[in-house]
């Protein structure tokens, strides 16, 4: 698929010229900027940022002016993965290692179209025995097996 | 013999059993990860950084180094038998190695492959070890504008010289070099880029950042792209008789591999390139200096065996730069690099002359896992043909599981699997948008070691900027990064000019 402009180069290089900009006035106004001799905390980001910015420009300009291809965004593995990874951060020191990995192995397991559900429990519960004998047990990473603490 | 003395302590070293043990896990992992599409020596390396904080510096770098060069061993397997390379260097494989499959010759070229990685792998080493100790003599002369310079021509040679947009490559390393600020400034102890965050008062976990753009932004593109059925039919089976190579196939590679030994070599050496463009300038000089160029891409012998020995040979030398000036060619070298800084042990010129249990033990060590490679994969690749029947749908929720735990056990911190979620989901914008994240991670760990440098030098000359024109050393990386800079801007130029309608990026890297 082809699109009149190259609409993501454009919103690629709109991003950084904004995010190199705010890098740089964020350096400037809140770091010294300090001297060529002596220089503060601030100089080199300001230097940086700028330099973003003018790239960022570069990758903009010419995208306006030529024709681009439209990129796949894989919604549903992205939103699976996004909200398994959170599902594992919530749950794990309220209810511990067990209950997220189930949830995670759960949740990340709709990225794909065809979900066997037998097969993503037979998954949780090796994942998590091989969890908690490598991680908890064997290395003596601090995250508990079970836990009902809010 | 200076030399004989230091090989005898590093083999000592290598071969205390827990650096043996480590040694064969990652030497074992990298194969591993080599052989399946969709995880690469990148994420593996950073998934296993954490595991490496409990064990004594030159263990961790025998273990990750490891898994580096067993991942380029592996890297060629899927692409014989799959037409799908396993790691990027991997992808000149596919264009002789899956025709020779598909002729009933995969066992053949899986055995060449591996005795190619493994002369390319051999003389990288003895490279390795006669040219480190001198360059470590010469780098004790660098001040520091010149490795400000050196630094700084790395960065750009890494950026320019990718298969993307140059252009690009340039801005992911300075957002790479933008992300290295966040944390308190050594100098003047102000949080910079923290927003009150305690948690990011160290900066961004290189663990978190490392695992998210290549672990996480990975599995969300691979997910529906890697069919499973494949695997599982297609697979021949290999046996030993079929690996068995013919008079011919030993004489058409001969050459081949010591052509693709010094390319690689070279490649490796240089910062900023590496194995992937390593093996294809291996492929192509081949193309070009065959009598039949014709045999090309309809199952060569040598059009597998040259790239596979640049490839490997690359691997090895990469470690020179990085190991002697403290410099990292690649991002993987990056990470070898944050590793060691992590573990406490201050890469650079010092490193040979201070810490010669470190340097020694890691090259004698390279040799020890070259070794157990060729074991791996001639006798046991039948295992390695297998894996490669585990579906991806199992493999991901694994890989995003060890992520999730291994980013927590750095800092015991849930803070750090927010920010692998951020990066992740940067990460694969990027994809998206044709942006390599490579050069961003050297940016990132190279940005703190910059400024300070670039303050050091500018302290020192009383705030005279020409002190970097001035000084011999420093003045010749900066002209080699303008002329590269120029090349880029002419490239860009004419592009404009001709404004074709074909998208910037022809080939993306992976």
């Amino acid at each position: 698929m082809t699109t009149s402009r190259d609409y993501m180069d454009m919103l690629g290089g709109a991003v950084l010229t904004v995010f190199g900009l705010w890098f740089m006035l964020h350096a400037f106004g809140e770091y010294n900027i300090g001297e060529l001799r002596r220089m503060g905390p601030g100089f080199f980001p300001a230097v940086l940022g700028g330099l973003v910015a003018g790239f960022g420009a570069l990758i903009f300009l010419p995208a306006l002016f030529r024709a681009g291809t439209r990129v796949q965004f894989d919604t549903r593995p992205f939103l699976a993965i996004v909200a398994g990874i959170l599902a594992f951060a919530f749950v794990v020191e309220p209810f511990g290692l067990v209950a997220a990995t189930a949830v995670l192995v759960g949740i990340t397991a709709m990225g794909r179209v065809a979900i066997r559900p037998v097969e993503i429990a037979i998954m949780a519960v090796c994942l998590a025995a091989i969890a908690v004998l490598v991680f908890s047990w064997g290395l003596g990473i601090p995250l508990h097996p079970f836990r009902w603490n809010f | 013999m200076e030399l004989l003395a230091n090989l005898a302590l590093g083999f000592e070293t290598a071969f205390s059993p827990t650096n043996l043990l480590y040694c064969f896990i990652g030497v074992f992992l990298g194969t591993f990860v080599g052989v399946l599409p969709g995880i690469g020596s990148l994420a593996t390396i950073s998934m296993l950084l954490p595991l490496t904080f409990h064990v004594p510096p030159t263990t961790a770098l025998v273990m990750l180094a490891g898994i580096y060069y067993g991942a380029s061993y592996g890297g060629s397997t899927a692409a014989i038998l799959l037409n799908l390379p396993g790691t990027p260097s991997a992808a000149v494989a596919c264009l002789d190695g899956y025709p020779m499959a598909k002729k009933g010759r995969a066992g053949v070229a899986l055995f060449m492959t591996t005795i190619a990685s493994f002369v390319g792998g051999s003389l990288g080493i003895i490279i390795l070890t006669l040219f480190s100790p001198k360059l470590a003599e010469v780098g004790l002369m660098f001040g520091p504008a010149d490795y400000f310079a050196m630094m700084l021509l790395g960065l750009i040679a890494a950026a320019t010289l990718t298969s993307g947009s140059p252009v690009k490559g340039i801005v992911m390393v300075l957002v790479g070099l933008c992300l290295g600020m966040v944390g308190t400034d050594v100098q003047t102890g102000q949080q910079r880029f923290t927003f009150g965050i305690p948690e990011l008062s160290d900066g961004f976990s290189l663990v978190a950042l490392a695992m998210g753009l290549f672990g996480v932004a990975e599995v969300i593109g691979s997910i529906n792209r890697i069919k499973d059925k494949r695997s599982a039919e297609d697979a021949p089976k290999i046996t030993f008789r079929s690996m068995v190579p013919s008079g011919e196939d030993w004489r058409r590679s001969a050459l081949p591999m010591a052509r693709g030994t010094g390319i690689g070599a070279f490649f490796g050496a240089l910062p900023g390139t590496g194995g992937t463009i390593a093996s294809f300038m291996a492929y192509a000089v081949e193309k070009k200096v065959a009598r039949e160029p014709s045999r090309f891409g309809k199952g060569a012998v040598e059009g597998v065996t040259a790239p596979e020995s640049a490839n490997n040979a690359a691997a090895q030398t990469a470690f020179i730069p990085t190991l002697t000036l403290g410099i990292p060619g690649d991002a993987v070298m990056a990470l070898m690099l944050g590793a060691m800084i992590i573990a406490g042990v201050q890469p650079g010129p010092r490193l040979v002359a201070e810490h010669p249990e470190i340097f020694w033990g890691l090259v004698a060590s390279f040799w020890i896992g070259n070794v157990l490679l060729l074991v791996l994969n001639i006798p046991l690749i039948g295992i390695w043909v297998k894996m490669l029947q585990i579906p991806y749908r199992i493999l991901y929720p694994a890989i995003l599981l060890f992520i999730c735990i291994g980013v927590f056990s750095v800092n015991n911190n849930v803070f750090d699997i927010y920010l692998v979620l951020f990066f992740g989901m940067l990460g694969y914008l990027l994809m998206l948008l044709k942006f390599e994240p490579a050069p961003l991670l050297l940016g990132f760990i190279l940005g703190p070691l910059m400024e300070e440098h670039l303050r050091r030098a500018m302290l020192l000359s009383r705030g005279d900027p020409t002190v970097f024109m001035e000084r011999p050393i420093s003045a010749s990386f900066l002209a080699v990064a303008a002329i590269l800079l120029l090349w880029v801007a002419f490239g860009l130029v004419r592009g404009m000019v001709r404004r074709a309608p074909a998208p910037s990026t022809p080939v993306a890297g992976a």
